[in-house]
């Protein structure tokens, strides 16, 4: 009877654990709430990036390298570093490697903040904003060791392993050895 | 009946003695005592403040605006905790604030606890503190209680989890703090190469 009742907490447990780490009601991830700029002919689009989608970015990287930053436009290093992401895009075009940033402006700040910001850096990859339930999880699930510090990156390897983590502003020569290393060219 | 009962009282005990261990910090990081300078030339160590029913270590910028996002909250806290026997201090450990701009800072937002310049980020080192804000809160024995943020959102009117108050509640009525390790995002402390 107590091992019943012990499974019983136990499973009672993981359930709310489960629903506490899982996205709100009503919010989609990166399949979904894509915001895009009319105002001119270029596209930008800022998903929201819950805690599926986040799984998926990792995990299902078909064969690709990941480079994931995560910024904010109120974040100075971050804003200084940003130039290099793009320097990197360009610099990784026709290999193998996806560069991907994750804003952590508040989701309801696309069009106000982060829309303006990235028409600015003449963004050309994908931007997420990160809109979690509980901040806690989206800092634990990019990297358990992050305080939560910005900027942050992140490489993950085509099998979806995390290779490379560093807190703090980082430069285009850094990032790109990184990468390389990633990739098994040196 | 009588055994079941021997292993209800030893049962009893045992939570008896872990939560006395943990109030009083066993098993906890220890922080090493220091000295340093407040923005206004003044030496403070830490173990001086031991008689406090806890003391607080927040570390925080006047540039960066999650910090700055919580400087009324943090004037409130010590407003509310310092009567209770709490000690609030900030460390600004940031390379490029100086002294002169950490002082006219908590000026300027009323903070009424001293802000330690934390030069070349030594005790930022010691501490591991990477972010602002970024709270540790000791007992007598300068273990760290509790680690993390003030609260959870740095909207005030998002908040949900209030966290640095639980926790000091928790410490105030002689009880373990339930959450010790929280985050949140913020700005990385700006450290000498």
């Amino acid at each position: 009877m107590t091992r019943f009742a012990a499974r019983v907490c136990l499973f009672a447990f993981c359930a709310v654990c489960l629903w506490g780490c899982g996205s709100k009601p009503g919010q989609e991830g990166s399949s979904g709430a894509v915001v895009r700029d009319s105002a001119t002919t270029q596209r930008i689009e800022v998903s929201k990036l819950d805690a599926p989608a986040l799984a998926r970015l990792i995990q299902e990287r078909h064969g690709k390298v990941l480079f994931l930053n995560v910024w904010a436009t109120w974040c100075v290093p971050c804003v200084e570093e940003f130039p290099d992401l793009v320097k990197l895009h360009h610099a990784f075009a026709g290999r193998p490697v996806e560069i991907v940033g994750v804003s952590a402006d508040f989701d309801d700040e696309v069009e106000s903040k982060i829309i303006p910001f990235l028409k600015k850096q003449n963004v050309p990859f994908r931007v997420y904003v990160a809109s979690f339930q509980r901040q806690e999880d989206f800092i634990n699930g990019v990297h358990t060791s992050w305080s939560g510090a910005l900027p942050a990156s992140l490489i993950i390897d085509s099998k979806g392993e995390r290779k490379w983590f560093q807190v703090g502003k980082g430069a285009f020569d850094q990032f790109k050895l990184e990468i390389e290393k990633t990739l098994g060219g040196l | 009946m009588e055994g079941s009962m021997t292993r209800v009282i030893s049962q009893l005990l045992l939570a008896v003695l872990t939560v006395s261990m943990l109030v009083a910090g066993e098993g906890k990081k220890k922080v090493a005592d220091f000295t340093l300078e407040d923005c206004n030339g003044v030496k403070h160590t830490l173990s001086d403040y031991r008689s406090s029913k806890a003391i607080v270590l927040m570390f925080i910028a006047t540039k960066c605006p999650v910090s700055n996002a919580y400087n009324t909250r943090m004037a409130e806290l010590q407003k509310d905790y310092a009567s209770k026997g709490v000690t609030f201090i900030g460390i600004n450990s940031n390379k490029q604030e100086n002294a002169e701009e950490v002082k006219n800072h908590a000026k300027e937002h009323g903070f009424e606890f001293p802000i330690l310049k934390d030069w070349n980020n030594v005790i930022a080192d010691k501490l591991e503190a990477s972010v602002t804000p970024e709270i540790y809160v000791l007992n007598s024995g300068l273990d760290v209680l509790y680690h993390g943020r003030i609260d959870d959102s740095q909207r005030e009117n998002r908040v949900s989890s209030k966290d640095l108050r639980a926790a000091l509640d928790r410490i105030l009525s002689g009880k373990a703090v339930e959450v010790e390790v929280t985050k949140a995002f913020g700005c990385s402390i700006k450290r000498v190469q």
